[in-house]
């Protein structure tokens, strides 16, 4: 706890003569933009814009992107058309039609799982319904559609081609140590500022990211 | 560490009941202890209780926070079918109330208008009259707000089926009477009468201002909203408490994380759950980093309004880096739903205090260059200092609360005020300054940031290395993954969290935090049922609005612009 902080105070100064003319104004405004060019200009690695379509933002691997459906091993869906994930999805997108699985072990299976990704918001509830690690997302995130059907994705669309990784990588999916996987620890692959490799530079600087004090008092200039 | 918690009510209540025995009211009204000291009385005593409570010395309720209708078709052991839900804020006492208006079945429920007692409850009404048809005579101006003109019906009635859709042509657009007549008396300009908006780039959403101009400036206005409503609170009543979280994200979507925590905490309350201290601090951090991100879209943008475009980029800058550590956490960077009711939804990343620190180390930077290129620049100056100005006693009268409150003198922040989370243990200052103009709200913005992250680098001090995130409590919170898999009774656990979702037990709670924009609070009524029976947001900015047109009359456009911009008007979170 602590006290109450006038910021009133700092415009009872009077502005000074320089700062009441126009011309030294513009100056000072300049020389802000212009230590930005430059400085943007010599590490024109660090820019902060990115350029897409060329350069892509890499997301974490948390990224709640499009839906896979996963397969075992044989290559059948994991899916087994419980409905849990139809049921907690709050943008009612998740249409499911069960089925007997023609393979007796596995007895029931999603005749038809569609999503609307027109409808979807992407909160991720489907993949923490899941019972059986049968709905992962991706960093897959273009998704762009000419017309709405285009948009109601079906199994083809879905599921998981052999040999995971999909194209962008795997984003949220449950996480578990029986499965000898946790959750992405080190996320850095996203970058801390915008502008590849700022986290490099505080590095460089000799900032032990892991253990700073932060930048001391406060600067408070007004 | 633990919360301290609000004081037992009871007292409060107890003390409530003297005066109101003491009063001209007695025997009229009727004080329960529940979350808050409420009051019940009938829409006869209303006015008289309202004008009581706001001018009683020992009272002094004087700032109105929100009015919920409430449907009690569907609801057990209420004496009416509706009841009008006022809430109300003492600021120099630091109290709540709630009041509790019950409307007499038989005629149509209708009680007396308070918008002579607090100028607040005008669009409060408004909204009443259009979602449950509660009747208000003596209104200045009864119309729909929130749905459009050709909408038939109340919404939020119980009995309305939420698929119904009702089409609006343009021809059914209803424009003020006043904006027809022109005032052509002499020694007047000619007076003309101009639209703005609805999609116009200074509302920053969708926002229709009509304003009649006399010469250059506005002699009146008018504000229609409406055109992002999606009825928020008839989606929460038709899904489970945990898939209200998603629509919470976008009531303000430009801080969505704190609504989110201001939610799951309403709903963690009626529970009676704890959550352990390192998932708090996950939030609180996060929230403050939201805070300071709210901010620097609202100062950043009110620029690009005033003419200095530069200022956005720096400030964008740390937002791009808030939202990196946000999709870090949560995969995404907009909508987090990273909030679950009782914890979050999966635990922080490794290098989470590494990042927050690496954040905290650059954001100053952008921050300075933005204080040396605008605080004391002569433009900046004479565009925002003396324009826009709100009073201290017209900021109570409109409802407003948060940084356009604290422009005002009032150092109200419901951090400082009823501390919740970790608050109390942190060294910071309440930004307050005096002025009310459009440039005290831009210095109490900037120095709220500063104070955020102060708060952040405190919190990253005490934040536990490693420790549940989650409560453990499996009738709120889905178990482990690995348990889910392989032990059948987690399973179940499981199923029935999904299927059935949360059970909260019967009651009702209203929680206020402090948003980016003021207070934002959550009035949640629960029947046992998987999901809310009625929830009702405080959206802070949605009395700002409301004040908007009184507060621009005598102004001239770009003030107008420039006022709109610092009131911090959220579209998403004013029409919900």
């Amino acid at each position: 706890m602590s006290g109450i902080i006038d910021v009133g105070t700092a415009r009872g100064r009077k502005l000074s003569l320089a700062e009441r003319l126009y011309f030294p104004g513009i100056l000072k405004g300049l020389a802000v933009t212009m230590r930005h060019l430059v400085r943007n200009l010599v590490r024109i690695r660090n820019l902060p814009t990115i350029l897409y379509p060329e350069k892509k933002r890499d997301y974490s691997g948390r990224f709640r992107g499009k839906h896979i459906l996963t397969t075992r091993d044989d290559g059948t869906l994991k899916c087994v058309a419980c409905y849990m994930c139809a049921e907690a999805c709050p943008a009612e997108c998740i249409t499911i039609v069960a089925g007997e699985h023609p393979k007796l072990a596995y007895e029931k299976y999603p005749v038809l799982f569609e999503i609307d990704m027109l409808r979807c918001v992407f909160c991720g509830f489907c993949v923490d319904a899941c019972p059986k690690d049968a709905i992962w997302m991706t960093r897959d995130y273009e998704l762009a559609f000419f017309n709405r059907q285009e948009a109601i994705f079906g199994i083809d669309k879905l599921v998981a081609k052999p040999g995971l990784p999909v194209k962008d990588g795997l984003g949220y999916r449950p996480y578990y140590p029986g499965d000898g996987t946790r959750p992405p620890g080190d996320a850095s692959s996203s970058p801390v500022i915008p502008g590849d490799g700022e986290r490099a530079n505080l590095r460089e600087k000799g900032i032990d990211l892991h253990h700073t004090e932060g930048p001391g008092p406060l600067n408070r200039t007004f | 560490m633990s919360t301290v918690e609000a004081p037992s009510l009871a007292p409060a209540a107890e003390k409530l009941r003297e005066r109101l025995e003491r009063s001209s009211l007695r025997g009229r009204t009727e004080v329960r202890d529940l979350d808050l000291p409420t009051i019940e009385v009938s829409p006869a005593d209303w006015l008289e209780l309202a004008r009581y409570l706001r001018d009683d010395p020992e009272c002094r309720f004087d700032l109105f926070l929100d009015l919920a209708g409430v449907d009690n078709a569907k609801r057990r052991g209420r004496p009416t079918r509706f009841e009008a839900v006022f809430h109300l804020l003492s600021v120099s006492a630091n109290e709540h109330v709630r009041v509790k208006v019950l409307l007499p079945d038989g005629a149509g429920p209708s009680l007396p208008t308070v918008h002579g007692v607090w100028p607040a409850a005008n669009w409060f009404e408004r909204e009443a009259f259009d979602l449950f048809g509660f009747d208000f005579p003596g209104h200045p101006n009864l119309r729909r707000l929130l749905c459009h003109d050709a909408f038939v019906g109340h919404p939020l009635r119980k009995d309305y089926a939420p698929g119904q859709r009702w089409f609006f042509a343009e021809e059914d657009l209803r424009m003020p009477d006043w904006a027809s007549n022109t005032d052509e008396r002499a020694g007047h300009f000619e007076t003309s009468t101009i639209s703005i908006g609805p999609s116009h780039p200074a509302t920053h959403g969708i926002i229709h201002l009509i304003a009649r101009l006399d010469g250059e400036k506005i002699a009146r206005a008018e504000t229609q909203i409406g055109y992002m409503h999606r009825c928020f609170e008839k989606m929460a009543e038709t899904h489970t408490w945990n898939q209200v979280i998603p629509f919470c994200d976008r009531l303000n979507y430009v801080s969505a994380m704190i609504n989110g925590v201001g939610y799951v905490r309403t709903v963690e309350r009626m529970l009676g759950i704890e959550v352990p201290d390192r998932g708090r601090l996950v939030r609180t951090i996060l929230s403050e980093f939201s805070r300071i991100m709210d901010h620097c879209v609202n100062i950043g943008t009110n620029l690009v309004d005033i003419g200095g475009l530069t200022n956005f980029w720096y400030l964008y800058q740390p937002r791009e880096g808030i939202y990196g550590l946000l999709e870090a956490c949560c995969g995404a960077r907009l909508t987090v739903s990273y909030v679950r009711v009782g914890g979050l939804a999966i635990d922080v990343p490794d290098d989470f205090v590494a990042r927050c620190r690496a954040l905290l180390e650059s954001i100053p930077a952008f921050l300075n260059d933005v204080d040396r290129l605008v605080t004391r620049n002569k433009i900046v100056r004479n565009r925002l200092a003396g324009t826009g100005i709100v009073t201290r006693e017209q900021a109570i009268a409109y409802g407003f609360t948060g940084p356009v409150l604290r422009s005002t003198g009032v150092p109200y922040d419901v951090r400082r005020a009823r501390p919740y989370d970790f608050y109390d243990r942190f060294d910071w200052d309440v930004a307050v300054a005096s002025e009310g103009d459009n440039y005290a709200r831009y210095l109490v913005r900037m120095e709220e940031m500063r104070q955020s992250l102060s708060i952040i680098r405190q919190a990253l001090d005490v934040f536990p290395p490693s420790g549940p995130v989650d409560s453990d409590d499996w009738h709120v919170v889905l178990p482990p993954k690995d348990a889910v898999y392989h032990d059948m009774e987690s399973l179940i656990y499981h199923f029935k969290l999904i299927m059935e979702g949360i059970r909260v037990p019967v009651g009702e709670r209203y929680e206020w935090i402090e948003g980016a924009n003021g207070e934002l609070g959550f009035y949640a009524i629960s029947e046992g049922g998987a999901g809310p029976y009625r929830l009702k947001p405080r959206p802070p900015c949605f009395p700002m609005m409301a004040a908007f047109e009184d507060i621009i009359v005598g102004s001239t456009i770009s003030d107008a612009v420039a006022t709109l911009g610092t009131l911090n008007i959220i579209a998403g979170e004013l029409e919900r």
